[in-house]
């Protein structure tokens, strides 16, 4: 689903981002990319939707090398990948059904099959009955399951996800989590940056770490830090 | 797009106008206060073509026959000016009887002098030309001079000279006018659009990354703009029809309107405002701002 072929990216103020990065994500997989602050993961996503080109090396989504497509395919390739983000950028003046139904709008969706993929995939993520709220009158949850019910609307095969519990107190996360996880159960790759470390450590699945642009562990079942469940504090003693 | 795709967009394009009513009647302002100057730059220089036209089809050339000149050669210059109805609007032909009774007429009160004049053997037959054009009359007067029985072909050439050249930059000027209103117009719209776009930009950027093309993104604003450009339009052509229609009745109420200064009225330059405004009205509206998105679609 996506390969990352030797992939490098120096931003023009000189900073470089990533170094020979090279990765695969198979069909159905659930991936976590953790790592500081700067460290790559953005400039990955980044990448991954075509809002930047790599300086080096190919990304393929699906087989279809994205670093070199035109630019008027990039609004197809995102219409085939659902994005989910930190801060949920939901449209403030349209309600939560509006919202939904705006990502099928988008693609010419006929009006009657919209309307049942819509409600469908709000009852998935459970607010059938906030159809009409407005985005603001959500608490941070269920505004990100309105923005996961936006990603899911075209059936994307992949859905990458940048902090998407980054703003959501744990219980909320572990939801939210599970919501994801059942979308991947039911064949989509799901590839999420993340710096919560309870969930990673719990969910255990593929873990990929970067660390000044480099790619430091790929490993299956695995959790945010290789020594476990040894606190952050003691890793840095060690 | 897909027809359901356009239809979305005409409908955000509705409801953008009611989404921001101040910037709406900001816009609408400004695209009117623009096309009310090119409006009356419009009627000005057609009025200005107009009555150059009417000074120029006035009879600036004369052609004088021999004074013995025959029937046949009369007849020729009859058959050229019928046969160039592209150059000649109207000819009239004079006899030596009624160019005397004229010249007569002229003298006043001294006409009894001219009595005994045998105007038979003095005076020739003449023609009166009035030109489509005055820019026509050197080809006109080549033409006339080639024919039988000719024996001068008089012209103001000053004054056609003057015509033509006059006739020449008030084009000039209304074209380049029209082309400066025009870019000061896009500029100050475009500018005005930015504060609307402005507040949409999280919107727009939330489109792309959701996979809209920058045609879907720019369509409800253009669409937006072209009705507000085209509303601008309506109100610039009610509000010109009104008032030239109180400068002609002013004006007209002290000359004749066969006089070569009547002006044209509102009936002949309604169709042509209306035009003029809403082309410009929806091209200022609209491409003002669709220009002012592109800076938003370039995520």
């Amino acid at each position: 689903m996506i390969r990352f072929d030797n992939v490098y990216k120096t931003y023009k103020t000189g900073s470089d981002a990533l170094s020979g990065v090279s990765f695969k994500v198979e069909d159905g997989e659930f991936v976590f990319v953790i790592g500081k602050s700067g460290s790559g993961k953005s400039t990955l996503i980044k990448l991954m939707t075509r809002e930047e080109k790599p300086t080096e090396g190919t990304v393929y989504i699906d087989r279809f090398p994205i670093s070199h497509m035109s630019r008027t395919l990039i609004p197809v390739l995102r219409r085939h990948v659902g994005m989910i983000f930190q801060d949920f950028r939901l449209i403030e003046s349209k309600n939560v059904f509006e919202n939904v139904a705006f990502a099928g709008e988008i693609v010419g969706m006929p009006k009657k099959r919209l309307m049942q993929t819509v409600d469908i995939v709000l009852s998935v993520v459970g607010l059938r009955g906030k159809a009409s709220s407005l985005p603001q009158e959500l608490s941070g949850g269920e505004q990100q399951r309105v923005a996961i019910a936006r990603a899911m609307v075209n059936d994307p095969k992949l859905i990458l996800a940048d902090e998407p519990t980054g703003n959501l107190d744990p219980t909320t996360s572990e939801a939210i989590m599970a919501l994801l996880e059942e979308i991947n159960r039911n064949g989509t790759t799901v590839l999420i940056c993340t710096h919560d470390s309870n969930l990673v450590d719990r969910m255990k699945k593929r873990v990929i770490e970067i660390s000044n642009g480099r790619i430091v562990r790929d490993e299956k079942d695995s959790g945010y830090s290789v020594f476990g469940d040894l606190s952050a504090e003691a890793e840095a003693q060690l | 797009m897909s027809f359901r795709a356009f239809t979305n967009s005409v409908r955000e394009g509705l409801t953008g106008i009611l989404r921001h009513p101040l910037v709406t009647i900001a816009s609408i302002s400004t695209i009117l206060l623009m096309l009310l100057i090119m409006s009356a730059f419009v009627v000005f220089s057609a009025d200005a073509r107009y009555i150059m036209k009417n000074i120029g089809q006035q009879p600036p050339i004369e052609v004088y026959m021999k004074l013995n000149g025959t029937e046949d050669e009369r007849a020729a210059v009859t058959a050229y000016l019928d046969s160039d109805t592209e150059h000649v609007v109207y000819y009239k032909m004079a006899t030596p009887e009624e160019n005397y009774n004229e010249f007569k007429a002229n003298l006043g009160s001294s006409s009894s002098i001219l009595d005994d004049f045998d105007y038979n053997q003095y005076l020739p037959y003449t023609f009166q030309i009035q030109l489509a054009d005055p820019s026509y009359a050197d080809e006109v007067v080549m033409h006339l001079e080639a024919v039988p029985g000719v024996n001068k072909v008089m012209q103001e050439r000053q004054v056609m000279v003057f015509l033509t050249q006059a006739t020449k930059w008030v084009n000039i000027g209304t074209a380049g006018a029209f082309c400066i209103l025009l870019l000061i117009s896009l500029f100050i719209i475009s500018n005005m659009v930015r504060i609307s776009v402005y507040s949409r930009s999280a919107e727009i950027s939330i489109m792309k990354y959701i996979g809209a093309t920058n045609t879907y993104i720019r369509l409800p604003f253009v669409i937006e703009g072209a009705l507000v450009g085209l509303f601008s339009a309506v109100c610039a052509w009610g509000i010109t029809c009104f008032a030239y229609g109180k400068v002609y009745s002013i004006f007209m109420s002290k000359i004749d309107a066969s006089s070569f200064y009547a002006l044209l009225p509102m009936s002949s330059l309604s169709k042509i405002v209306i035009i003029v405004c809403a082309v410009c009205g929806v091209m200022i509206g609209g491409f003002g701002s669709g220009v002012s998105v592109r800076k938003y679609t370039e995520v």
